[in-house]
């Protein structure tokens, strides 16, 4: 199972694909997945030969399965088991670095 | 025969007779879990306190439970459920010491039938391999051969079944994360229709392929575990409303006689000799027995991976957005001050390089300007896909397939080249686009002492012909020869 053709990736591109995932990657992990990403993305480029219909509607979940119920609230009793799990927590918030200074309020 | 041996049915038996109790089975458990199973390394997390005052609770409810069909069956689950104070890690460090504040209704209901939970297996991080080399917690090896590879990602569950160390297990299957380590490990997997069993409280990986299924030593006892867990669940949207049938009353009686199977030429290229020659045999016995075969094509099977590879990266690029660092799971230590720091850093840091690559492969296909030609293009394959599927089934009740090309393959021989570890899911991600039911059944074991599977894979929501026919398969087979160091 070899790659078609590679895709060649720039450094920059996966830099941003990084930045919009929200992950914070090493130089070597950047070469790394530089290499990769390229391996897979020329791997499956082979798809844009398939004949399509752009047109077909795009359907997943089996017919019989109806996604509708009434909307309804339903409170889950035990938030001190949720905060629990919280890495930084303070009674019964979460706790976060500052988003707002000074300078933002109106 | 040593009890370990015994089949559900048994087991139970026994209970309701008194001749054994579910401490007494608890206690065998616990005690070659840690003789067999911290060697194996399929267990994340075993509480043997909270095991043994489920048991003992089992015990003193014997008049109001013995006679529930999983009474006192000990049943492992993936670490990709949430089962109220037990951890689910999702053998993530990003998940470390994460408990469940609830239960998903899977295990609920085996729970409810008398299911006694012995503990959380291991798997690839986020349920993404097929090797189970994607742990945080270091690989599970397979019962067959320790050198080897038990498949994935729910490989520790398939482990703990094949080593005897519970009677049945839970995992998930996206892409054949149940049936390709089944296969691997010697045991039966089920991948249900998407929609058939609830996905609430799994661990998400890709919402419109994951499914939640079960593991045993045969046919019949993944059918009593299917039958105490299928169903609507108003707590998942993609549960289906139809009626789940008893499945082990049809599956006693089950006979190959008149089926009608289809092999899709297509899916036999590039397989593993051995593995062909297995599959070879198994058409043959259900011919002798009376099925008929029939040719069917599957034409856009081929383009399953990359299909899959742009569908499930980017599904899961979405749900994994959720691990920031703030409600749960692990924040990074040097990124005080600032929010993105805060994010980037604890992301960067508590995944593993594999969902890293997937959650980058995601954000690149559903990227502005890419969507159409990547994350489109796939769902329109995917269809087609799909398609073939439905005229398949025009001229058979069941296709047969091999689980997996090879064998249980050494560990690191894949892991270097993300495209060879994901070609060993080529018979196994067809199903999953088209939503379809799959049961992985051992056919056989290689020259080297290594399991075989065929996967039956059925029409929509019709497990019980699947489970039927694998049941009518296993009858001919006979017993299944049982892996090394169970009987020691």
């Amino acid at each position: 199972m070899c790659p078609m053709s590679e895709e060649r990736l720039s450094k920059e591109t996966v830099e941003h694909i990084a930045r919009l995932a929200r992950l914070e990657l090493s130089s070597a992990e950047l070469a790394l997945y530089q290499d990769r990403l390229g391996r897979v993305l020329g791997y499956v480029k082979e798809l844009s030969s398939v004949k399509t219909d752009p047109k077909a509607v795009v359907q997943h979940v089996p017919r019989d399965v109806v996604a509708l119920r009434e909307d309804r609230v339903l409170d889950f009793a035990n938030t001190r088991k949720l905060l629990a799990n919280a890495p930084e927590k303070s009674e019964d918030s979460f706790l976060l670095p500052a988003v707002l200074d000074g300078s933002n309020e109106n | 025969m040593k009890i370990n041996e015994w089949n559900i049915d048994s087991l139970t038996g026994a209970y309701r007779k008194r001749s054994l109790s579910p401490v007494e089975v608890a206690k065998y458990c616990l005690s070659a879990i840690e003789k067999r199973g911290k060697d194996l390394n399929c267990f994340l997390q075993v509480r043997e306190d909270a095991v043994l005052a489920s048991a003992e609770d089992l015990e003193k409810k014997f008049n109001d439970k013995a006679k529930l069909p999983l009474y006192g069956v000990p049943i492992a689950i993936k670490d990709n459920f949430l089962v109220d104070g037990w951890q689910a890690t999702a053998a993530s460090k990003i998940l470390q010491g994460y408990v469940s504040p609830y239960t998903a209704t899977s295990v609920e209901r085996l729970e409810a039938a008398g299911a006694l939970i012995i503990g959380k297996t291991n798997l690839d991080e986020f349920a993404m391999g097929s090797s189970n080399e994607n742990s945080a917690y270091g690989p599970v090896k397979n019962p067959w051969d320790t050198s080897r590879v038990p498949g994935g990602s729910s490989g520790g569950s398939a482990a703990a079944v094949a080593a005897h160390l519970c009677w049945g297990a839970l995992g998930t299957d996206t892409g054949g994360s149940i049936r390709q380590p089944a296969s691997l490990c010697g045991v039966v997997g089920l991948k249900p229709t998407y929609g058939r069993v609830s996905r609430y409280g799994v661990i998400a990986f890709a919402s419109s392929l994951d499914q939640v299924g079960p593991f045993g030593r045969s046919v019949n006892d993944v059918a009593r575990m299917m039958e105490a867990m299928a169903g609507y669940d108003r707590k998942d949207a993609t549960s289906s409303r139809s009626v789940v049938p008893v499945y082990t009353e049809s599956v006693a009686r089950a006979s190959a006689k008149n089926a009608r199977f289809g092999v899709a030429k297509e899916l036999l290229e590039g397989l593993d000799p051995e593995v062909r020659q297995s599959f070879d045999l198994l058409v043959q016995t259900m011919v002798a027995n009376g099925a008929k075969v029939v040719d069917v094509s599957l034409p856009h099977s081929r383009y399953a991976l990359s299909t899959y590879y742009l569908i499930a990266p980017s599904e899961a690029s979405s749900n994994l957005a959720r691990y920031d660092g703030i409600h749960y799971g692990y924040r990074s230590k040097g990124s005080r001050g600032e929010l993105e720091q805060v994010y980037l850093k604890s992301r960067g840091e508590g995944f593993g390089p594999e969902v890293k690559l997937r959650i980058m492969l995601g954000t690149y296909a559903l990227s502005a300007g890419y969507y159409d030609a990547y994350y489109g293009k796939a769902n329109q394959v995917r269809q087609l896909i799909s398609q073939d599927f439905v005229q398949a089934f025009e001229k058979c009740d069941c296709v047969l397939m091999p689980t997996s090309p090879s064998v249980a393959f050494k560990f690191g021989e894949k892991a270097a080249d993300p495209l060879k570890m994901y070609a060993s899911d080529v018979c196994t991600l067809p199903i999953n686009l088209a939503g379809l039911p799959s049961v992985s059944v051992p056919s056989g074991l290689s020259s080297d002492k290594l399991p075989i599977g065929v996967q039956f894979v059925g029409r929509h929501f019709e497990e019980q012909r699947i489970l039927d026919l694998a049941a009518a398969y296993e009858k001919l087979r006979g017993p299944f020869p049982i892996a090394p160091g169970v009987r020691e």
